[in-house]
């Protein structure tokens, strides 16, 4: 069987690429979103209206991805709007944005994240990141949130080091209780080896989907929760052809965030 | 507990004397250097905002006058800082920052470890919702979100339940800083200015803050943002000192006018130990009287034609 080699972030933004549906709207975090929605607008979903923080609405960003440069010419380029910050957060605010795009250092079997600091005190942490950014109201008013984050059992635990944008929170109706938007919160985890979901009952992560070839035993070991499982595991597939050649050859030829791990699957 | 963090915020009242008192009608020439206008309005001790990022259309020129001056115990919005919060923090300049996004590199990361610096946990819509609200003239704004999450006790934000629905809503306290400073494409003398692309929150804070300083690309007659109101990004009697500063934005990009210059961003994520801060404030700051010799001596003639050249996009921009 032929294999097809490709590195774990490759893979995180084909299949993070592969969720979004066509003529919905999708809130962008830096970075993996950004590559990820790039590689959907040309492969899968031509009519997604991506929506970013600093105020540009359905832009059509240029090819090849700038390092930094989110709010640069090429990345708003020819965008329907270009407004500021409180009025791009109004329309995730309003209802108006289906997805919304964004990684974290940790996250829980509820879908809360961190992407603000780990270990020792708020004042002294023993690392710090930068923070919520506009990470916190994408995860609070888009009606379905997908996190991208590369697969290390650290990074899954118990209870995240601190709470920046909020998943189920403690459970069902815990968000709706805090005073959240209705209907909203995680719909996909999309890690480097896997892709999770949540119960609608328990709001508890499942185990949706499994790169093709792994072990789901070995994906889900060091875990610091069980997640749940779903009857039937998809099986999904490697970087296909088409994603990979556009991600090398036109999106991010410099690899500055396709960059990574090297893994092998059979295609 | 939320509510008991020390937060910026002055009575609506407060800032509307401010206004009257403080805010000149009139229409005068407002132009003056990087170094007047820093020393003139920015106190030690003060609250900061800017507008956008290191990366693109940031008063990087601003900046780095406030780190030559040697200001201290500034309090900094960091909504969409990149390079900003290590160089401030770096220098000396900076002890408090109201995150947003604390910063790029493991330079700012380490400083917050090590408590050199003071950190309040918003976000970028809390930050720019407070910003709104100080523009408004009013106490606080509610928002549904940053609801469940630990910022709420890291941040002056409280939870109440909201007469209309009896649901919990976040109330965000205003934020009116005491300085707010913005790059813009065009300015005339009095202060008029107007910016091409996308913006934080350029109206709002102008409003918000105390004192407004303007550095543009071009001074532009003010008969033509008369021509075209429809593009005047704020009006002159919110603006307090012009500074005519070409380049402004380098080493980040001005859309339309310029690219960013990846080598010297480079030079700026490359720093992670002191020594490595120290000595990169002493080559490209302490050691320049001002924004011209800084461009005369360490980017060269040939290099911003060529990052002017590598700005082929214009649309939008003109």
């Amino acid at each position: 069987m032929p294999e097809v080699e490709f590195t774990d972030t490759e893979f995180m933004i084909c299949a993070a690429a592969r969720l979004l549906e066509d003529r919905k709207t999708v809130f962008v975090g830096w970075g993996m979103p950004q590559v990820a929605a790039m590689l959907a607008e040309r492969l899968y979903t031509p009519h997604l209206v991506q929506l970013f923080e600093f105020g540009a609405v359905g832009p059509q960003s240029l090819t090849p991805f700038i390092q930094g440069t989110m709010g640069g010419p090429s990345n708003i380029h020819r965008s329907l709007q270009w407004i500021n910050m409180n009025w791009a957060f109004s329309y995730a605010a309003t209802g108006y944005i289906d997805y919304g795009m964004l990684g974290a250092a940790q996250v829980d079997q509820f879908g809360n994240l961190n992407s603000t600091l780990l270990g020792g005190t708020y004042a002294r942490p023993e690392r710090r990141f930068p923070g919520s950014g506009g990470g916190n109201e994408a995860a609070s008013f888009c009606w379905k949130t997908i996190v991208v984050l590369k697969h290390e059992p650290r990074r899954f635990v118990e209870k995240v080091d601190f709470l920046t944008s909020p998943g189920y929170l403690d459970g069902p109706g815990a968000r709706e209780r805090a005073g959240l938007p209705k209907d909203t919160g995680p719909w996909r985890v999309v890690t480097s080896k896997a892709l999770f979901d949540f119960d609608a009952e328990t709001k508890k992560m499942r185990l949706l989907g499994i790169l093709k070839g792994l072990d789901p035993e070995e994906v889900i070991r060091g875990m610091g929760f069980q997640p749940l499982r779903a009857a039937t595991l998809q099986e999904l597939d490697p970087p296909l052809e088409d994603e990979l050649r556009l991600l090398r050859e036109q999106i991010d030829p410099s690899g500055i965030i396709i960059r990574g791990e090297k893994m092998r699957a059979a295609r | 507990m939320p509510g008991q963090v020390e937060v910026h915020f002055i009575h609506p009242d407060e800032f509307r004397r401010w206004v009257r008192d403080h805010k000149s009608r009139d229409q005068v020439d407002k132009v003056m250097t990087e170094q007047e206008a820093v020393s003139r309005f920015l106190q030690d001790g003060a609250y900061l905002a800017y507008d956008f990022s290191s990366l693109t259309r940031g008063p990087q020129a601003l900046v780095r006058e406030i780190i030559r001056q040697r200001k201290q115990n500034l309090w900094i919005c960091a909504e969409f800082t990149l390079h900003d919060s290590p160089l401030l923090v770096g220098a000396g300049c900076c002890t408090r920052i109201d995150v947003g996004f604390l910063g790029y590199g493991s330079y700012i990361g380490q400083a917050v470890c090590e408590g050199k610096v003071q950190v309040f946990d918003n976000t970028n819509g809390v930050l720019a919702a407070r910003i709104l609200a100080g523009a408004r003239g009013v106490p606080f704004l509610p928002l549904r979100n940053f609801l469940g999450t630990d910022g709420l006790s890291h941040s002056g934000a409280r939870v109440i339940n909201d007469p209309f629905t009896n649901d919990p809503v976040c109330l965000v306290p205003a934020l009116n800083p005491d300085v707010f400073m913005i790059h813009v494409h065009q300015a005339d003398i009095y202060g008029n200015a107007r910016l091409f692309g996308t913006n934080l929150f350029a109206l709002e804070a102008a409003m918000a803050s105390k004192r407004v300083i303007v550095s543009a690309e071009e001074i532009i007659e003010p008969l033509e943002f008369r021509k075209d109101p429809g593009r005047t990004t704020i009006p002159f009697f919110l603006v307090d000192a012009v500074v005519h500063l070409p380049f402004g934005a380098y080493p980040g990009a001005m859309p339309g006018r310029y690219e960013l210059d990846l080598e010297h961003i480079d030079r700026l994520n490359a720093i992670q130990t002191e020594a490595q801060m120290q000595e990169h404030l002493e080559r490209y700051i302490y050691g320049v009287r001002d924004h011209l010799e800084f461009l005369e001596k360490h980017v060269g003639w040939p290099k911003l034609k060529e990052l002017g050249r590598k700005a082929s996009i214009k649309e939008g921009y003109q």
